[in-house]
């Protein structure tokens, strides 16, 4: 494999990175470093690849040339270890309307942690997350029930439970409240202390989180 | 892992029965009309009930897959799925709960059909409704494996209830050659275990190979 080039870069690397989306080429020989304990500031005009790089650096959406790497090892290496550490946010929730909320999120931080976790304390870590946002008591409601707002709120509650070195955030700060706003750019920074890789789009400044690194995609 | 994402499938699937039962409803309805259609009459029924089952079955089936990938596609939570395990168990997971949910009740129904359809007429009644039974045992996890492949495949595509069936149809009917004919011998006083070797030898390599291909194919539909 001559792919196994040195790499120095820790974090996430993606190297010559060219990706398109249905026949457009949105991306071409990009570089993209994002180190730890950086906070990424992702812009540009709609549709003009945002998403698209983001899926692509989630390894969601094939790249027509180039590697990504995850601490100098393809994201695709069985070794890099890469989907354990990545929390991706997409647009959709990715949330079950049939299950209620400590449901949904106890799916997936079972899956993420393979079962491996002690389900009373889960359970009191959901509790402790939503009080926090400002829908405490709600566990056992249906997602369905809840306002869009509400459920955007439950989707950011999934970055306290499961751990993570990296997150790539789709637009976390759409339909948010003041408060929660201060909330998650709180969190993002204490997970940038913690050596935390942040990856985040939106369409407006956020005043509350500074950023490390601003990256644009333009159209062509 | 499957573990997990199988108790999550039955408990979205118990919270919304009423999809689950719309295909099982089906296949009852579509039988019981034939004894009103064509003659409560035992000899006639009997040679058209292994048909009739069989092709009622296969058309639930058919019904059934609408749900099988759509929802957690659309809601993206099948993005989030093929992040955190591999897409060969999201397929398993996926499958066994689909058996479980729609195949499964076909089966235990089929002795209540067995009884409209005069199958149990006669002396050697109740062991042809274990044929039948048996038959569709090994009949419908292999339409459940193939119909996987045909989701993922197509999932992309709006509207592709019709284009899967179209593309799974050629692939149903040898099984439900088979599963008909394992019941007619039955009936006949044939030998039938030639039959159901083939149907058990369609959904071993089912097994083998749709699981895999599914998971590939959906890795595809969600890039």
């Amino acid at each position: 494999m001559s792919q196994s080039q040195d790499i120095q870069f820790d974090g996430l690397y993606a190297h010559e990175l060219t990706v398109s989306r249905s026949e457009q080429v949105l991306l071409e020989d990009a570089d993209l470093h994002l180190a730890p304990s950086t906070i990424t500031y992702l812009y540009g005009e709609n549709g003009a690849g945002k998403t698209s790089l983001m899926r692509c650096l989630a390894g969601l959406l094939p790249e027509d040339h180039g590697v990504v790497y995850w601490n100098k090892k393809p994201i695709n290496h069985p070794d890099s270890g890469y989907f354990q550490d990545l929390i991706f946010l997409a647009h959709s929730l990715s949330m079950k309307n049939e299950l209620t909320i400590a449901e949904n999120l106890r799916f997936y931080a079972n899956l993420r942690l393979k079962g491996r976790v002690h389900q009373k304390s889960l359970s009191n870590d959901i509790s402790g997350v939503l009080r926090e946002l400002g829908i405490g008591g709600l566990e056992n409601r249906m997602f369905a029930e809840l306002s869009a707002g509400q459920q955007h709120k439950v989707a950011l509650a999934r970055l306290m439970l499961e751990p993570a070195k990296i997150w790539i955030l789709d637009e976390p700060f759409v339909n948010l409240d003041q408060k929660t706003r201060g909330w998650l750019a709180d969190k993002t920074l204490a997970f940038k202390e913690q050596g935390g890789v942040v990856l985040f789009t939106s369409h407006h400044h956020i005043d509350e989180l500074p950023v490390d690194q601003n990256v644009g995609v333009e159209h062509e | 892992m499957i573990l997990t994402l199988l108790k999550r499938e039955l408990k979205v699937a118990r919270r919304n029965w009423i999809g689950l039962a719309i295909p099982l409803l089906f296949f009852i309805i579509v039988v019981s009309l034939f004894p009103f259609a064509v003659s409560p009459e035992a000899p006639v029924l009997q040679k058209l009930a292994p048909g009739v089952i069989w092709v009622a079955a296969l058309l639930a089936m058919l019904l059934s897959l609408e749900q099988f990938y759509r929802s957690d596609y659309q809601d993206g939570s099948l993005e989030q799925l093929l992040l955190m395990s591999s897409p060969t168990s999201v397929a398993i997971s996926k499958i066994l709960a689909h058996w479980l949910l729609t195949g499964l009740p076909l089966v235990i129904l089929s002795p209540l059909l067995a009884v409209l359809m005069q199958i149990n007429y006669g002396s050697a009644g109740s062991s042809h409704t274990w044929v039948l039974m048996l038959s569709l045992v090994l009949g419908t996890p292999t339409l459940c494996l193939l119909g996987a492949v045909g989701m993922s495949l197509t999932l992309a595509a709006s509207r592709n209830g019709l284009l899967v069936s179209i593309l799974i149809i050629p692939l149903y009917v040898p099984i439900l050659i088979f599963g008909a004919s394992t019941v007619t011998a039955s009936l006949e006083n044939m030998r039938y275990n030639g039959e159901l070797a083939i149907l058990g030898a369609f959904l071993l390599i089912a097994i083998v190979f749709a699981p895999f291909a599914s998971g590939r194919a959906l890795k595809i539909s969600v890039g």
